[in-house]
């Protein structure tokens, strides 16, 4: 019983499932709004009425936007992802004629369903509470073309990692790890990239999320932009979970005699 | 013919879980019991044949495994929705718009559990659910593994009940793995008996049966008195607290019985009696005799 197809009821059991996940909402949805205001709030005490006031909200919310994908898609998918590895579930769906390239289809979209409506409320949350520079046309549509090609890249990797390591609390401690490193490593955590040592700022460099925080605002209001380096860590990070996908795939070849 | 397995050889490092050296063919409308011990190899079929193991031989099969429906020895859900949405997503289908479904639904009592989630069921509701959603499959093989275990008395009794009365007459192809012989005596009509991986046994019940125990047998408790009283007759093996009689011929048959009647004996007289079949087909292997005779 073939069911290989992108499905709008399949889109649907996977919303449900991302749903049900308390962790996204926590951290996808609640984190990201809650760091945003409490930093913007405190950088905006700092200097009162500055003219660059604006621009360092903008920054920094458009920055901390970054941690929705990694909470929703690195941390959220990976846990449902694992915990249902633990139960077989996976094996249980392939067995009802769920083909596992299909299912991960589905799975993408649904959590893009998500991501996006996180976004929504948090942007709607946070242009009520503080001041942002609008963006040029073209700045909106590359921040979120970047923030959903990052998605799919995290998506890559957290597949593999929770299909790699299979347990549900090795693969949350191996995503945590990854999400705070990025986060600090990207200049989310109160340091900025470029006080971080020479070693670590190299690494800073090789992640997608560090142009978030540290350029985006000059591609938000249309300004020129040498996209070269963030290009190369996509594709750094793309080639990263690649491997890890690949690896998965080859481990998991089902015998259809 | 569904499926013909000429030779399968399941490897889990160096132990050999399973070596069918002779051929096994699965036709249309067959139900076939597989029994064996723990550790026999009877999951190890299951899967392999579904493609879930890998295996070396060779399998011929007009249906791939895609199309063969299976209820596993565990089968677990999402808990993150009410069952009918899991229902519903795996089915394509919706239960509101789906007759057949419905029917089933009502059929294993399970409309109350619609609304749970998959995790606050009961051990006897979560098999009547992957059961609904592997019949509505409507596969041309399906394979039930242990599909009673962990259930009590009462609630396998039912269950056991409601499939043989839903199988009965379809063309389906039935495998069933249980340990329960009571269940496998009500819902197959053939047997394959699986020891360490190997093939002892398989062919038509009764002709096992005939086989192994012979025309009949008269089983009787296992005393003094009785062994006394039946030293003259041929024995088969038995669990210890039986004492199980091959009756070759109605008149040794009605001899045994005259004499236990005589003496006031009770006695249970079988022709189908599949633990006999199994602890004899395993005393006779053990003896050297070869594993799957029926070519």
């Amino acid at each position: 019983m073939k069911k290989n197809k992108v499905s709008l009821r399949m889109i649907q059991y996977e919303l449900r499932n991302v749903a049900g996940n308390p962790f996204v909402h926590i951290f996808g949805v609640g984190f990201p709004i809650l760091l945003s205001v409490i930093i913007t709030k405190a950088v905006a005490a700092e200097m009162p009425g500055s003219f660059y006031l604006g621009e360092v909200v903008t920054s920094i919310v458009l920055g901390i936007g970054a941690v929705i994908p990694m909470a929703t898609i690195l941390i959220g998918y990976s846990s449902t992802c694992s915990q249902d590895i633990e139960k077989n579930i996976p094996l249980r769906m392939q067995l009802f004629g769920f083909s596992e390239k299909y299912t991960i289809v589905n799975r993408l979209i649904a959590e893009f369903i998500y991501m996006t409506f996180a976004f929504l409320i948090y942007f709607i949350i946070v242009c009520s509470v503080l001041k942002l520079v609008a963006p040029a046309a073209s700045g909106a549509i590359i921040y979120f073309v970047c923030i959903y090609i990052f998605a799919a890249v995290l998506f890559m990797l957290a597949h593999a990692i929770a299909n790699l390591v299979k347990k549900f609390g090795l693969t949350y401690m191996i995503t945590m790890i990854i999400y705070f490193a990025m986060m600090i490593l990207s200049g989310m955590m109160g340091i900025t990239v470029d006080k971080l040592p020479k070693g670590l700022r190299i690494a800073s460099d090789l992640l997608p999320s560090t142009y978030f925080v540290k350029d985006f605002y000059t591609v938000w209001i249309g300004e020129s932009y040498n996209f070269g380096p963030m290009i190369q860590s996509y594709i750094f990070f793309f080639a990263i979970s690649g491997i890890l996908v690949f690896i998965m795939v080859y481990n998991s070849k089902r015998n259809l005699h | 013919m569904l499926l013909r397995i000429n030779s399968l050889n399941v490897q889990y490092g160096k132990t050999t879980a399973l070596n069918i050296t002779a051929p096994i063919t699965i036709e249309k409308g067959d139900r076939i019991g597989v029994i064996g011990s723990n550790g026999a190899g009877k999951s190890t079929l299951i899967k392999s044949l579904l493609g879930i193991v890998n295996y070396s031989g060779s399998v011929d099969s007009t249906i791939t495994p895609l199309d063969m429906a299976v209820h596993m020895q565990f089968n677990e859900y999402t808990d993150s929705m009410a069952t009918k949405h899991v229902m519903e997503a795996i089915l394509q289908t919706r239960i509101k718009k789906n007759r057949k479904l419905q029917e089933l639904i009502s059929y294993f009592e399970f409309e109350q559990c619609l609304n749970k989630k998959f995790k606050v069921l009961s051990g006897g509701q979560k098999q009547r659910f992957t059961i609904i959603l592997v019949m509505m499959q409507e596969a041309e093989l399906t394979f039930y593994d242990e599909v009673t275990s962990g259930l009590d008395f009462e609630t396998r009794q039912k269950l056991v009940e409601k499939l043989v009365s839903w199988y009965q007459g379809r063309e389906d192809g039935l495998c069933v793995v249980s340990h329960y012989f009571e269940e496998l005596e009500q819902l197959t009509n053939k047997l394959l008996i699986l020891e360490q991986g190997n093939v002892i046994a398989f062919g038509d019940k009764e002709e096992l049966f005939n086989k192994y125990c012979g025309h009949a047998v008269i089983v009787i408790d296992n005393n003094q008195k009785n062994q006394l009283l039946i030293k003259e007759y041929e024995k088969l093996a038995a669990p210890n607290h039986l004492i199980a009689l091959a009756c070759h011929t109605r008149e040794i048959e009605s001899e045994i019985t005259a004499l236990l009647i005589q003496n006031d004996v009770n006695y249970k007289r079988s022709n189908s009696d599949i633990e006999l079949i199994f602890i004899n087909a395993k005393e006779h292997a053990a003896k050297g005799g070869i594993g799957n005779e029926k070519k």
